[in-house]
């Protein structure tokens, strides 16, 4: 008990709340829902890597559910099962009763956060990355600027070369390989309206994303040129911030709640809000789970919720221009967690590539298998996400040439795969794929 | 991080991962609560660890280990038994199998696969099906449960009817009884050997002869073709008979699956809704395979018998996706329990078919006394029920009567002349039930088979067969004293 941090006088056992502090406690309507019934168990990648039941989701919910009723306490046990959870979703897809396992384990991790604060070296990495950048868009361009730098300066694989990246785990280390030469910001790059190509047939608000936005600035572009193409006025309101989905993730909820709040309000104007990151728009989609305790505010964010779209899905649903410039070249799809099990979009994506001419379809096997990104799991969790994303690759078909997905945390982390592997695939956002089509098409017109 | 480095202080676990590793040895309390209880949640107990042996020799090992230091021990798969057979009652050592997980061998020229226990049902399907096999038995939780449980539950599926249940597909085993020494059990390939049937005594043993270690099982050829048919009935009687009408016209099919209208209530609330009518009494989800002509003529003849009992409507599913949806929803229905009610008991009585009318309308009165609320999801063609108890764990006294309408549930079954459990075991929860069908000489018989393999009752004790009664114990006092020896 004393090694926790947690004292007893701050618990509310005597208000039937078990071990956990009062407000914003998870969800018991949440857990009544599982039965035990199993059929969860073979979705969830930590189980599958490790076989141990606590590592399940039901063994995690029902871990949950005995916080409640007294019989665990918030200890040091009870955190390592609710953190090494990837949040995937795998099991929500595979539950019979509609469990919101993510949701629980979010909220479980909220609890923990309040009772044990993190310490040593986990807290400066999750002070430099949740309080530090993320919610800064001009440091997250400013790291873009950085790694840039980097890049195009040489001293990148001059640290590699030299061994200064081997004080990195290796797991750091692949990712600081794979990630590319950044492009430029969108927020920089564009006017805060950006008009329709032709007719304007509605106007669109756009989440620039940090990652999106510092590391992979071309998704960012292709997306705004998709959009205007086809018919689209896009919007991109200078107030919007991180989603916070990281923030939630790591159990953050307050720092979330905040950026959410930021957000409804930045994107107070817009119809819609579209998203090309798949841990963004599942996010953005939840932010009513942050203010189950605030009745007006959880009414705003239900609204807000209700307008956030992934950039495929609204696409692929309202009718888009056939691509036309051929892409000889042999495709598979990985479906991003928060995209397939998150937000349920699985075809919008796989129909938008399918329309590119010259593409030639291979459907990846298990395609909605986490790759271990799992926002910035695979920097606290490195080991469990690399076991992952080894299992993940075992399904990447051998001989494609392009792996198209719709999330920059998946991007990095299964490009780290390719490279570990030797393949010769190249990863890329399915927006980029749409728009190389359109501007090859474009060329052959003239 | 959250490793800390000292000894543990109970030596069993320091000698448990001695002969398996540390990491494979489980022991912190909060780590232990997700093996409290398997699929059936109403009784619960602490194990002592749960130890993740890799090889046969490791199970040998640790079962040598247990068996010197005279500690109860229990094997598991992946825990979706719905009886309680993989729950510790108290201070048992699991030993759980799911790192045992491989397709050994697959021999198409003798249609037989070699798996170990911790292999997945679905897996075995989803690796040969591109060759043309299936492995047939396919309880609901294929998608999770694994073979080693298969073998020890002797599990069915909805595919039983056609095609017999799991000890109709269990070839050879490799099992290490009880005091760690392992033995072979049949002959790879060859289906019936000379003597008893000890293979068949294994399988459906609920764990307390031995661990099966290693299974060979049969496949099959899949069908050249299958069509599926869903018929909606205004009237539980009217589909009853139009089941017993299909089978008494000669036709087996490979499932006839039927659900009410509190189970349609709740698939439909759930993860996989078809959109099945919400005011329907029941539905008969049915499968014919085969070859082409003969499986399109007996969906025919299906439709008709459906048309004679009234149905409201009946529909051949237009492809295959739409006979996957309708499956993943009727196999998901125990789980999908969730969506309407917080807490659910599962039985599984048998009953000839011809008395599933008058049955289900004994079951409809316990609801109706009970006031709790039942869903029946069954295989119909077989005459194994699924009454489904829906309670509130919270709300007191709900659990000790959910109990008690099972326990009726399945006098009525017994009492039409059927059986208290038709593929879910035993467990700790049909003990006393046993008594329904069995007297007290036949449990004492069975229990000294039991006693021939484990005669310490370390395997898994406390399963499967009541405490004799005080009324046995007074028989037997009195034939003794007549010098009968019993």
């Amino acid at each position: 008990m004393a090694e926790t941090g947690l004292s007893e006088k701050r618990t509310c056992s005597d208000q039937g709340l078990g071990h956990y502090l009062p407000g914003d406690v998870p969800d018991a309507n949440k857990w009544a829902d599982c039965v035990h019934c199993g059929l969860c168990l073979e979705a969830c990648p930590t189980y599958l890597e490790t076989g141990h039941e606590h590592q399940s989701p039901r063994g995690r919910v029902h871990l949950i559910k005995s916080v409640a009723e007294g019989k665990v306490e918030m200890d040091e046990a009870f955190m390592d099962p609710v953190f090494t959870c990837l949040d995937c979703r795998a099991c929500e897809t595979a539950c019979p009763a509609n469990v919101q396992v993510g949701g629980l384990i979010e909220e479980a991790r909220g609890q923990v956060r309040r009772a044990v604060p993190v310490t040593g070296w986990r807290k400066q990495m999750s002070r430099l990355f949740l309080e530090g950048l993320f919610p800064h868009p001009e440091r997250v361009n400013k790291l873009g600027q950085l790694l840039r730098f980097l890049k195009s300066s040489g001293l990148s694989s001059f640290a590699r070369k030299s061994g200064l990246m081997k004080l990195l785990p290796q797991h750091l280390n692949l990712l600081e390989q794979v990630t590319p030469e950044p492009g430029e910001p969108l927020r920089k790059k564009y006017q805060e309206v950006i008009p329709a190509q032709g007719v304007t047939r509605a106007r669109v608000a756009v989440l620039t994303g940090c990652v999106m936005d510092a590391v992979f600035g071309e998704v960012n572009e292709a997306t705004v040129r998709v959009l205007t193409r086809n018919g689209y006025e896009v919007h991109i309101p200078q107030g919007q911030t991180c989603c916070g989905a990281l923030h939630v993730h790591a159990g953050e909820r307050e720092a979330g709640r905040k950026l959410a709040r930021r957000n409804m309000e930045a994107f107070a104007e817009a119809d819609h809000v579209l998203v090309n990151a798949a841990g963004c728009g599942c996010a953005m989609q939840e932010y009513p789970e942050l203010f189950k305790e605030e009745p007006e505010m959880r009414e705003q964010a239900e609204a807000f919720a209700a307008k956030v779209t992934d950039v495929s899905r609204f696409l692929h649903h309202r009718g888009f221009e056939k691509p036309k410039g051929e892409i000889r070249a042999r495709v598979t799809y990985h479906d991003a967690c928060h995209l397939a099990h998150g937000q349920g979009v699985r075809e919008e994506p796989r129909r938008l590539l399918q329309s590119i001419p010259g593409v030639e379809w291979v459907e990846m096997p298990e395609a909605d298998r986490c790759c271990g990104s799992a926002g910035i799991y695979n920097i606290t969790q490195p080991k469990m996400a690399q076991a992952v994303l080894e299992s993940k690759m075992e399904y990447v078909p051998e001989d494609v040439e392009l792996i198209s997905m719709g999330n920059p945390g998946c991007m990095l982390q299964m490009a780290a795969g390719v490279l570990q592997h030797g393949r010769n695939a190249r990863v890329v956002h399915t927006m980029e794929l749409l728009d190389r089509s359109y501007r090859e098409g474009d060329k052959k017109e003239v | 991080m959250f490793r800390k480095k000292e000894r543990h202080s109970d030596p069993l676990i320091r000698k448990l991962m001695k002969l398996v590793g540390k990491e494979h040895v489980l022991h912190r309390q909060a780590d232990l609560v997700a093996y409290e209880c398997d699929g059936f949640t109403l009784q619960r107990g602490k194990a002592r660890a749960v130890v993740f042996p890799g090889e046969t020799k490791e199970v040998s090992a640790v079962v040598r280990l247990l068996h010197r230091e005279r500690v109860p021990f229990i094997a598991r798969g992946a825990g979706t038994g719905l009886s309680g057979g993989a729950t510790p009652l108290g201070g048992e050592v699991i030993i759980s199998l799911v790192r045992m997980k491989k397709l050994l061998r697959v021999d198409l020229d003798n249609r037989t696969a070699v798996v170990q226990p911790g292999f997945v049902n679905l897996k075995l399907t989803q690796a040969i099906s591109k060759d043309g096999y299936y492995y047939a038995p396919d309880p609901s939780s294929q998608y999770a449960c694994t073979i080693g449980g298969n073998v020890a539950e002797n599990a069915g599926g909805a595919h039983c009817l056609k095609y017999g249940v799991t000890t109709n597909h269990i070839l050879g085993a490799e099992v290490v009884l009880p005091d760690g020494e392992v033995i072979r059990l049949g002959e790879d390939g060859i289906p019936d050997q000379p003597g008893y049937d000890l293979l068949g005594l294994i399988t459906g043993s609920e764990g307390t002869l031995g661990v099966v270690t290693e299974i060979t099982v049969r496949i099959l050829k899949a069908p050249e073709g299958k069509q599926t048919i869903l018929a909606y009935f205004d009237d539980v009687e009217d589909g009853s008979r139009a089941v017993s009408d299909i089978i008494s016209a000669g036709i087996v099919p490979a499932a006839l699956e039927m659900m009410d209208r509190t189970a349609i209530e709740g698939v439909e609330a759930a993860n996989f809704p078809v959109g099945h009518p919400l005011d329907i009494e029941a539905l008969l989800l049915i499968e014919v395979d085969g070859i082409e002509a003969g499986f399109q003529s007996e969906a025919e003849d299906i439709v008709d018998v459906c048309r004679k009992w009234n149905v409201r409507e009946v529909k051949v599913a237009k492809d295959e996706q739409e006979a996957a949806a309708w499956w993943a929803n009727r196999k998901t229905g125990f789980g999908a329990m969730g969506a309407i009610s917080p807490d659910y008991l599962v039985q599984d009585g048998v009953i000839p078919r011809s008395r599933l009318p008058e049955v289900l309308n004994k079951i409809r009165a316990i609801s109706q006394e009970t006031g709790l609320r039942i869903a029946n999801i069954f295989h119909a063609g077989d005459g194994n029920l699924h009454p489904l108890i829906l309670f509130d764990a919270q709300k007191p006294g709900e659990k000790e009567k959910a109990l008690q309408a099972g326990s009726r549930c399945l006098k009525a079954c017994a009492d039409a002349g059927g059986s208290i459990t038709g593929e879910h075991g035993v467990g700790i929860e049909k003990k006393e039930e046993m008594r329904f069908i069995f007297t007290d000489e036949e449990i004492e018989a069975q229990t000294r088979i039991r006693s021939v393999f484990n005669p310490d009752n370390l395997l898994n004790p406390d399963k499967l067969f009541p405490q004799p009664g005080r009324c046995a114990e007074v028989k037997q006092e009195i034939k003794e004293q007549q010098g009968l020896k019993v």
